[in-house]
Order: C-alpha cells, then sequence, then structure tokens
C-alpha cells in the first residue's frame, strides 16, 4: 500500500509559528485512509526528514513569512531557496534532504510537498493563532486533502 | 562613523545581528550583537501546572529541548523538595549524555567546524558539512550522520519521544530502561567513543598539524581573559548533569562555588538600552563594561568554560585529552575563544565515555525510578547545556501552580563575552574601512565558537539563510550593502 505521511511543523506555543500543528490536528480522525499517517513535529532540518524516511510521499504543513498573511500555497522543494525549517543548530529541510541523497538515503519520498500558511511574525509566547492565520486553516485542511486524493 | 551590519549570521538561525560600528579613520569602535526577543514567556508560564514546565520549557529552543526539559526537571525536584532515586538520576544522565553526544557533533560538523575543516579563507557555499564531506570524504560524512543519529536515539529511547523528552518527573522519571534498551544503547555508546577518538584524531590532522591555524586561535583577536563558569562534580570535574557551580578566575584559581539556590547571589544582570539580552556578570567583581581581566565580571560559559572551570574530566581517556589541550596551548586557563571547538571534542569524548559507564552500570534498568514529591514551594535548576550553563528558577503556589519563572539560558551568560570577541575580531581584520567578505567571516568564527543560539524557537519556511552586511559612513549614510545566500 502506497504510504503518506502529513507532518504538521511548528511551535505550538508561538502562536502563528504552529499553524502547521493546528491543521495537522484538525486533519486527524478525519482522513479514514489507512495508508496515510500524521505527525506533529517541532523541529526541522535533519530531525524532520527523519521523519518522512520510509514514506512515498511527505506533505510538510508549515508556517511561511509573507508579505500577506493567511494565504495558503503550495510548494514543492525547487520552489525555495534556501528552506531552514527551523532547526537552528543543523541545517534547513532542503539542505538535509540534498544530504541524505547525497549520502545514498534510499528511503526519501519520491515526492515532497510543503502546504505553506503565511504569517507576518511570531515573537510572542501564545497558544492562538491570529485571526487571518485562524482563518487560513480550513483552506489548509483543504488543499493537504486534495494532496491525499492524487 | 561607519557601521558594519552583518545581518542575519549564516548558518545560524536565531535571527541575531551584528552591528560594527566604525570611527572616522574606518577602524573598529566597537560592536554589539542585537537579538531580537521573544516576548512574554513569563506571563505565558503563570498560573500553569508545574508539571508541565519541563514540556513547556522544552519548546522555547528547538536546539536544546533537552537541556530545558533536564534543568526544569531539576527545579521542581527542588520546588517539590524530593531527591530523586539514584537509578532516576543515572537515567537522567544518560539520556543528557545522548544529547550532548548529537549537539556537540552537530556543532562540530555543521557549524563551527567547517570553518576549520574547509578553511576560513573559503567560499562562504563550502563552509557547510557539504565542504567537510568534500574534503573529509562520504565515508566520514556517513560517520558523522550516522553517530549524531544515535545521541538522538539515545534521547528517544529514554526520553519517549524524539527531540522533545516528556521523562521528567519531580522525583524521577516516567519510565524504567529495559534491558532490550539497555543493550541496544551499548551498541550505540561503544561507537560513539570511537567516533569522538577520531574526531579528535581529524582535529589533529586538519587543525592543530596546520600552523597558521594554531597561530588563528591563540592570536590577540581571538583571546579573552575573562573568568570561566561550569558545573563541577565533589572533585572538581566537568559534569553536565549535577553539582556545584563553579567559577575560576584569570589564573585558573577557584574563586567562588556555589549551588543553584545560591546563583542569585553571585551573579548579577546587567542591563543595555540597546538590546533585549541581559548581560551577566558576577556581583563580587561588578560590572565594569564590556571589558575582560579580573576587574570585570564578565564570564565566559560552554566547553571551553567549563574545562577552564574545573579540574580534569571524570572519564580517563576525555581527562589525557583535557591534560593534552592545557599542554597544547600553554597552560591553565586556556582564553583562546577558538579553542572552544577543540574542547567541545573533548566533552564529546566524556560524555560519551560516561554514557558507556552509565550503560553498563547494574542500577540503569531498576524500576526505582521515582521518590514521592513533598509541598510545592521554590526551586533552581541547573545544568550544564551543551553550550553553557542553564538555570531554571520556579516559584510555585500552594496548589503547585506556577507563580513566577526565571530563566537564564547559556547563550545569555555569554552574552558579554560574545560582545567582546566580536570586537576584537572584528579590529584583527577590518582596518582603515577595508571590509571583505573573508573578513567578515573571521568575525563569525569568533562568533559561532560560542554555538549561541537566539529567539531559536520559531520554525517558519523557509526563513533566511543570506548574510547581509550593510556599511555606513560616520553619518551612519548607507555606503554599502553586501548580501550573500
Amino acid at each position: 500500500m502506497r504510504k503518506t505521511i502529513v507532518v504538521g511543523v511548528g511551535n505550538p506555543i508561538l502562536g502563528d509559528d504552529g499553524v502547521g500543528i493546528h491543521v495537522v490536528r484538525r486533519l486527524r480522525g478525519r482522513v479514514k485512509n489507512r495508508g496515510v499517517f500524521f505527525e506533529e513535529a517541532l523541529t526541522g532540518g535533519m530531525n524532520l526528514v527523519d521523519l518522512i524516511l520510509g514514506y512515498d510521499k511527505a506533505v510538510v504543513v508549515d508556517a511561511v513569512v509573507g508579505e500577506e498573511k493567511g494565504l495558503v500555497k503550495r510548494f514543492t522543494l525547487s520552489d525555495f531557496e534556501t528552506v531552514h525549517s527551523s532547526n537552528p543548530h543543523g541545517m534547513s529541510f532542503l539542505e538535509a534532504v540534498d544530504l541524505a541523497k547525497k549520502m545514498g538515503e534510499n528511503r526519501l519520498p519520491s515526492e515532497i510537498v510543503v502546504v505553506g500558511i503565511t504569517i507576518s511574525e511570531a515573537s510572542s509566547f501564545k497558544e492562538e493563532l491570529s485571526r487571518e492565520v485562524a482563518e487560513a486553516v480550513p483552506g489548509a485542511v483543504e488543499m493537504v486533502l486534495s494532496e491525499l486524493r492524487k | 562613523m561607519k557601521t558594519v551590519v552583518i545581518d542575519p549570521i549564516t548558518r545560524l538561525e536565531g535571527h541575531g545581528k551584528i552591528s560594527i560600528f566604525l570611527d572616522d579613520q574606518g577602524n573598529v569602535e566597537n560592536a554589539y550583537l542585537q537579538i531580537p526577543e521573544l516576548r512574554g514567556f513569563e506571563r505565558f508560564c503563570q498560573g500553569r501546572r508545574a508539571e508541565d514546565m519541563p514540556q513547556i520549557t522544552s519548546r522555547i529552543c528547538g536546539v536544546c529541548p533537552v537541556a530545558h526539559h533536564m534543568a526544569s526537571t531539576k527545579a521542581l525536584d527542588d520546588a517539590f523538595n524530593v531527591e530523586p532515586s539514584s537509578a532516576a538520576k543515572k537515567i537522567r544522565e544518560l539520556m543528557y549524555c545522548g544529547y550532548i553526544i548529537y549537539d556537540h557533533i552537530l556543532h562540530f560538523y555543521f557549524l563551527g567546524g567547517p570553518d576549520f575543516v574547509v578553511g576560513p579563507e573559503a567560499p562562504p557555499e563550502k563552509r557547510n558539512i557539504f565542504g567537510v564531506i568534500e574534503k573529509a570524504g562520504v565515508e566520514v560524512g556517513k560517520e558523522v550522520i550516522k553517530h549524531r543519529a544515535y545521541g538522538q536515539k539515545i534521547t528517544a529511547i529514554i526520553g519517549g519521544k524524539a527531540t522533545h523528552p516528556v521523562c521528567g518527573l519531580p522525583g524521577g522519571v516516567s519510565k524504567p530502561i529495559s534491558e532490550e534498551e539497555r543493550r541496544e544503547i551499548e551498541r550505540m555508546v561503544e561507537s560513539c567513543v570511537d567516533f569522538a577518538k577520531f574526531s579528535l584524531k581529524l582535529f589533529d590532522e586538519i587543525v592543530l598539524n596546520n600552523k597558521s591555524y594554531v597561530d588563528m586561535i591563540l592570536s590577540d583577536p581571538f583571546t579573552l581573559k575573562t573568568y570561566n563558569m561550569g558545573l563541577v562534580d565533589e572533585k572538581n570535574r566537568v559534569n553536565f548533569y549535577d553539582g556545584m557551580t563553579r567559577v575560576t578566575d584569570q589564573n585558573g584559581e577557584e574563586f567562588l562555588k556555589f549551588s543553584g539556590r545560591e546563583y542569585g547571589e553571585h551573579v548579577a544582570e546587567h542591563v543595555e538600552e540597546w538590546s533585549y539580552v541581559k548581560f551577566p556578570y558576577l556581583k563580587k567583581v561588578g560590572w565594569k563594561g564590556f571589558t575582560d581581566g579580573k576587574s570585570s565580571g564578565i564570564y565566559r560559559v560552554g566547553p571551553l568554560g567549563r574545562l577552564n572551570a574545573a579540574e580534569g574530566m571524570a572519564t580517563p581517556l576525555a581527562d589525557k585529552e583535557y591534560k593534552r589541550f592545557y599542554e597544547t596551548l600553554g597552560g591553565k586557563p586556556v582564553n583562546s575563544t577558538l579553542a572552544f571547538h577543540w574542547a567541545r571534542l573533548i566533552e564529546l569524548l566524556y560524555a560519551s565515555e560516561r554514557a558507556l559507564e552509565l550503560v553498563k552500570d547494574p542500577e540503569i534498568t531498576s524500576s526505582k525510578i521515582r521518590n514521592p514529591v513533598g509541598e510545592p514551594g521554590e526551586g533552581v535548576g541547573v545544568v550544564e547545556a551543551a553550550r553553557g550553563t542553564l538555570i531554571h528558577h520556579y516559584k510555585l503556589d500552594k496548589d503547585g501552580l506556577v507563580e513566577k519563572a526565571n530563566l537564564i539560558v547559556a547563550t545569555t551568560n555569554n552574552a558579554g563575552a560574545i560582545n567582546m570577541s566580536i570586537r576584537d575580531a572584528a579590529k584583527g581584520v577590518i582596518k582603515k574601512g577595508v571590509v571583505s567578505d573573508g573578513l567578515l567571516n573571521k568575525v563569525e568564527m569568533a562568533f559561532r565558537a560560542y554555538d549561541p543560539c537566539f529567539a531559536c524557537a520559531s520554525h517558519t519556511l523557509p526563513g533566511g539563510l543570506a548574510l547581509k552586511v550593510d556599511v555606513y559612513d560616520s553619518n551612519r549614510n548607507l555606503l554599502k550593502s553586501v548580501e550573500r545566500l
């Protein structure tokens, strides 16, 4: 059976930064397909790569810093010039994927899609999302569901 | 006055910004690191259940969740007036060794090391793990990745969850280690000891056998004579998990030794209006500005601070390396900022050896992992995070809810010294207004040696890895702006 992992990335106590986690929590229970797995990740870089190994497809849901708040966008890794996805101590997610390829890792998903929700800042500790970002969550949920139907 | 701004620092995604101020002659006058602050943490914690703090605080930082988890758990031991069982302490320390192993490997091979392994003059796009692999070979790259993963795996087995552990409870831990898990950990740490030895050999070959590197390490711009701080055991040897905080002076003599609860009597924080970061200093000496020497209360923490604040390592191979370190660099204390990298590898060896001792200890699989807690009160927890002393201080109300939480993180402890190192490195490499990328990289090298992390709790894509340099004239008009990815 084809296996897909949906990873919500973010920090759930840092306001809009945690939107990816909010999206994944909404999705859990809505998807009956036994080939779909969900994960919440408060991490990036190589740790994030570790999480997606062994799946055929990975959908990474994460906050993206943008000029306008609350937009939902689909990316593939080639859309990013630099992708760091958080882990400040190691390397970017993109670099980590490259490194894994270079090291002959053969368990990488053949397809990696990023569902990004634009946010403007995340510098205060709080659990709630801002209004604009909260309103974008249903759209992001729909986008992930459509990825799962592909 | 000219201003050079390095923003953000490459390979350090905490969005720090370095401003270098030049005088009218184009020479460095001052340098400051400015850090955006993550706001509202203390308020966020107020009224929360004490037992949630190890999980909440581990989310502050994407880099050292295990250190926060552990400092928090120890603060709760203290606040609930409970001594963890002997087995629980060993289990915690074993997990902590796993964290030090992966963190130190990451820093050496991914962040700080590339400057040496690939070379400080190499183009920025080569000064990373890919450059290291190109130079040292794919097999080395595989070993790096394997052993970093081992460290992660050890913390995941014991912590119950990859990256963010959930095992710490006041008075102990939530689950014992099974014999099967013990064997798996033993196999991994045996390999880590060998890898640490290999890494030290690599450092010898690439750095110590290269006279120009050694000269750079020992050069004035990378030298700072501050006090040093770190946790030590009863024999004054380096300890990451527990012990007394020891401070040594510029002659390597013991200056202070205090328990976690006493930190407030010895450490005060200086405030500068241009920075959110408070600058800790030794109360007994006082704040004398950004200056080193005996009369300035600024101190350093982290691998070099710890080695200087101790009298040895508690495991045989690391202790041998400890002695060689001081013999090679001219005795104690070593004040060379770039020696942090070597110190880090000695600690990697210590953490691996110590983990091997712990995993072979018959008590490590004991099921006596928790002692009953007392009444809630006030508590302080101190650990050595990979990058230095980390202090958590909580005040709980009678229902065990958090009234007050204060944290002094490792990078904050180093904040004063980091500013000085940046300034001194800049002075050595920026002369008469001449600023090139290679020169700026040396400034970054001074900074990266501390392995600092700032405001690192956020996780947005794609984020900035770029290096931006703005040069201003004496009237603060922008003269030049250079950007690189």
